[in-house]
């Protein structure tokens, strides 16, 4: 696994154009020869795409991609049961099943290693403390709970200390206002800035909307940040976009300095995340890359047209989830020389793909007269 | 209340492509109503004979090369359209739902009983159409069934195609038709009896439009059906559903000594998988294929690919990106655990497994499912209320086999190749006998 474990010792950013990306092609291919000699499905798979797992890749765009979904529908593993460390399950948002991924000791390794240095380029290197804006989690606590604190578990090696300000009452889940303030009050007598962290929706329902209707606002430490992630289609229906969230998120927490990130990311490819520069903005770090294809010819397409958006990444050992296709739809904004100098393509995330609106009157039958297998 | 209307009597006031909230709006469906009244009238006065005549010319007109209509019929797969409007295809048509006489929309005529009694069929009054978005033809097929049996049509469309139902109108109001006795007729004898509108959905129109239907007609999926069947209606309004269901092909091993005949029998499938974009409850997508013929079901839907290849070659597909992106899913998932077969981009896809049974869940895009059974009478097993077509390749025990199937819930049993034809009955019913009340004297 020497390249790419060559690439993962990288910085997360190239400063040159064009920088490191022949590393990221020889690892992602050291990985598809890894996958094909150790997960038989995918081997089949990738053959069947009639490439050559051994034949050298001259573009990530002709690499062979699964959709995201293909975990939600086979067991697929490329290390044998006893290496397996820890069993990934999605949240399953936009479906009912969930995806299933497998972990190895070198895979989690490679998923903290990575998310490590992504998170300390964009905070800096010192720990500093999070608020989450969450409910702590307790032992033997409600299921949905717990899958949003293991979804953001993550994040949390780089505070130094943790608080949550959610608490649920009576089934709701309500900010603890007094805490909040204490908190705050706390840490800007130490001037140490600090994160807040949570689930876009939980920000926004649970923290922002109420401050704002309370008429309540807590001035931040210089240098603190708000992080939130797992994407906007709970807020869909309240017409809360990017501009209204930052704007109202701006009236409560005043800050000399707003810092305001949106990590966008995926179970599959854990460990590597693309916050946005308050914008919407993103930027693929070295160890992966981001191809926009045409939703029906699957063709690349071109810088700024919006398409499906696949990922590329070398990262996963355990299971073969190195080029996936999201049912994301997204465009590319640009590949030259952006913030901080760093080089690479710079994508943003448009929504989720369209169904067909209303189908002919085949559709939508119930799911139980379907028997797919015996 | 936002009443668009897209089609009245000064024809269409939108373009193929677009938007039904820029044509021009009602607050009430009370002038729609008073115009259609007058329209229907008129249609009542007129013998079937005419309103046969002028669907006969539409027919021919539609098939003239080049002409913007042909070119409509042909982008959106409903070549089927101008035949089903041809004389020869409307006369038996309309007899079998008028009880073999085509007069007794016109006045009466004997009840056939030997008793010198006599019976007629009166138009209900008025039928508010609901649409489904996609399948367009199918819609118009309603709406013609509601002239011929001489009712004013309120057709509601949905926002997606909501300019192609007034284009066809706004053509069919433009034909001519020759009597016999020279003297012309024109489509607006049929037209002025429509209204095509559109609405949102949470708008109270069409609570009202529910209220003041004799007969409310319904074809979409399942939530569309049941929202419209939960709106109010007045008593003794008859309601005409066509709702979700599925349909397969059986193909018995009998037709697989050859690879010639398989071969022919694949084409027919992809031409009945390529009409209407799959998305008809008529459309297939599972194809059952018996074991024991010279051709595998993995060597047939190998020959189903190259057909359905040819096939979807010719017409663009209207994939949405979430149904690409379930196709994908499943390409990946049969390249790993079975077979599959599929061209460049997702224009259609063939998928085999030895281990697949059952109705496989649609996936649209010119997807089928090639499913192995032992013996094509196992797939009674798979009909239900919620199946329709069952489109047969099969010898001699064709008409055993449609007695199984149709026993357990399929409605038809047409040939391969047939199973987008619309005909009569459909859904279990005839729809224009649902659409008059048999009064006697």
């Amino acid at each position: 696994m020497g390249v790419i474990d060559e690439l993962l010792r990288q910085p997360p950013y190239a400063t040159r154009p064009g920088e490191l990306q022949n590393l990221l092609r020889a690892a992602v291919q050291e990985a598809i020869g890894h996958h094909c000699e150790h997960c038989p499905a995918f081997n089949r798979w990738y053959r069947k795409q009639g490439v050559d797992p051994a034949a050298e890749i001259k573009d990530l765009a002709q690499v062979p991609f699964l959709p995201v979904s293909i975990f939600k529908r086979m067991s697929l593993e490329s290390v044998g049961e006893q290496d397996v460390v820890r069993i990934l399950r999605s949240s399953a948002t936009s479906s009912q099943t969930p995806s299933r991924v497998v972990l190895d000791r070198m895979t989690r390794d490679r998923q903290m290693r990575t998310l490590g240095t992504l998170l300390s380029a964009l905070m800096g290197p010192m720990r500093r403390p999070f608020v989450v804006l969450d409910a702590a989690p307790q032992q033997g606590g409600d299921v949905e709970l717990s899958a949003r604190v293991a979804g953001l578990r993550g994040y949390l090696m780089m505070a130094s200390e943790t608080h949550y300000v959610l608490e649920r009452q009576n089934g709701r889940m309500v900010l603890d206002t007094e805490k909040l303030a204490a908190l705050l009050e706390k840490f800007r007598s130490q001037q140490a800035p600090v994160c807040f962290l949570g689930y876009t929706y939980m920000l926004f329902q649970y923290v922002v909307a109420p401050l704002l209707r309370a008429g309540r606002q807590f001035a931040l430490p210089a240098g603190s940040m708000v992080l939130h992630f797992g994407g906007w289609k709970r807020l869909a229906g309240q017409a809360v976009d990017r501009e209204r969230l930052n704007s109202e998120l701006s009236q409560v927490f005043l800050s000399p300095d707003p810092c305001i990130r949106d990590a966008y990311g995926f179970t599959e490819q854990l460990g590597i995340i693309y916050p946005d520069d308050g914008h919407g903005v993103r930027l693929a770090p070295v160890y992966s890359e981001v191809i926009v294809r045409d939703p029906i010819s699957l063709e690349s397409l071109r810088d700024g047209v919006p398409g499906l958006l696949e990922f590329i990444t070398p990262l996963p050992n355990s299971y073969p989830g190195i080029a996936l296709l999201l049912d994301d739809v997204g465009r590319i904004v640009s590949r030259g020389k952006g913030e901080g100098g760093r080089f690479g393509t710079r994508f943003e995330v448009i929504g989720r793909a369209q169904g067909a609106e209303i189908r002919g009157c085949g559709d939508t039958l119930p799911e139980q007269i379907y028997q797919v297998r015996a | 209340m936002k009443i668009f209307v897209l089609f009245d009597e000064r024809g269409r006031h939108i373009e193929p492509a677009g938007n039904p909230d820029d044509s021009p709006m009602e607050a009430s469906p009370d002038r729609l109503v008073e115009g259609l009244k007058v329209g229907q009238e008129r249609l009542r006065s007129a013998p079937i004979d005419d309103l046969i005549g002028l669907c006969d010319a539409a027919g021919q007109a539609w098939t003239m090369p080049g002409s913007d209509v042909a070119r409509m019929i042909s982008s959106l797969s409903i070549g089927f359209l101008p035949l089903w409007l041809r004389r020869a295809n409307l006369e038996p048509l309309v007899a079998q739902a008028f009880r073999g006489n085509i007069k007794a929309i016109d006045r009466f005529v004997s009840n056939g009983g030997g008793n010198g009694r006599k019976h007629r069929a009166q138009p209900r009054g008025i039928l508010v159409h609901w649409v489904a978005g996609n399948v367009p033809l199918l819609g118009m097929i309603s709406l013609l069934q509601g002239l011929l049996s001489k009712n004013a049509n309120l057709v509601k469309v949905s926002r997606q195609n909501a300019g192609i139902l007034p284009f066809f109108l706004d053509a069919l109001r433009k034909v001519r038709y020759r009597r016999p006795d020279g003297t012309e007729v024109s489509g607006t004898l049929l037209t002025d009896a429509v209204r095509a509108i559109y609405m949102d959905h949470e708008d109270p129109a069409a609570a009202a439009l529910s209220t003041l239907a004799d007969v409310r007609v319904a074809w979409g999926g399942r939530e569309a059906v049941e929202a419209i069947m939960n709106l109010p209606r007045r008593f003794g309004t008859e309601d005409i559903v066509f709702g979700p269901k599925t349909s397969f092909v059986v193909v018995g091993s009998e037709i697989l000594n050859g690879p010639e005949g398989a071969r022919r029998v694949a084409s027919l499938v992809a031409r009945d998988t390529v009409a209407l974009g799959q998305r008809g409850c008529n459309s297939p997508h599972t194809v059952f294929v018996e074991r024991g013929g010279q051709v595998t079901p993995e060597a047939f839907a190998r020959l189903l690919g190259e057909e359905l290849s040819r096939s979807a070659r010719q017409v663009p597909p209207d994939t949405a990106p979430q149904e690409a992106f379930q196709i994908l899913s499943w390409r990946a998932e049969y390249d790993m655990r079975g077979q599959a077969w599929y061209g460049d981009g997702v224009r259609w896809s063939v998928f085999y497994s030895d281990e697949d049974r059952g109705l496989a869940t649609p996936c649209y895009g010119r997807t089928l499912f090639v499913r192995p059974v032992d013996d094509v009478l196992d797939v009674a097993a798979f009909c239900s209320i919620n199946t329709q077509t069952a489109g047969l390749a099969l010898g001699e025990r064709r008409l055993k086999v449609a007695e199984a199937l149709t026993a357990r819930g399929i409605e038809r049993c047409p040939e391969v190749g047939h199973m987008s034809l619309y005909e009569a009955p459909w859904d279990g019913m005839y729809p224009m006998d649902r659409m008059v009340r048999w009064v006697s004297a």
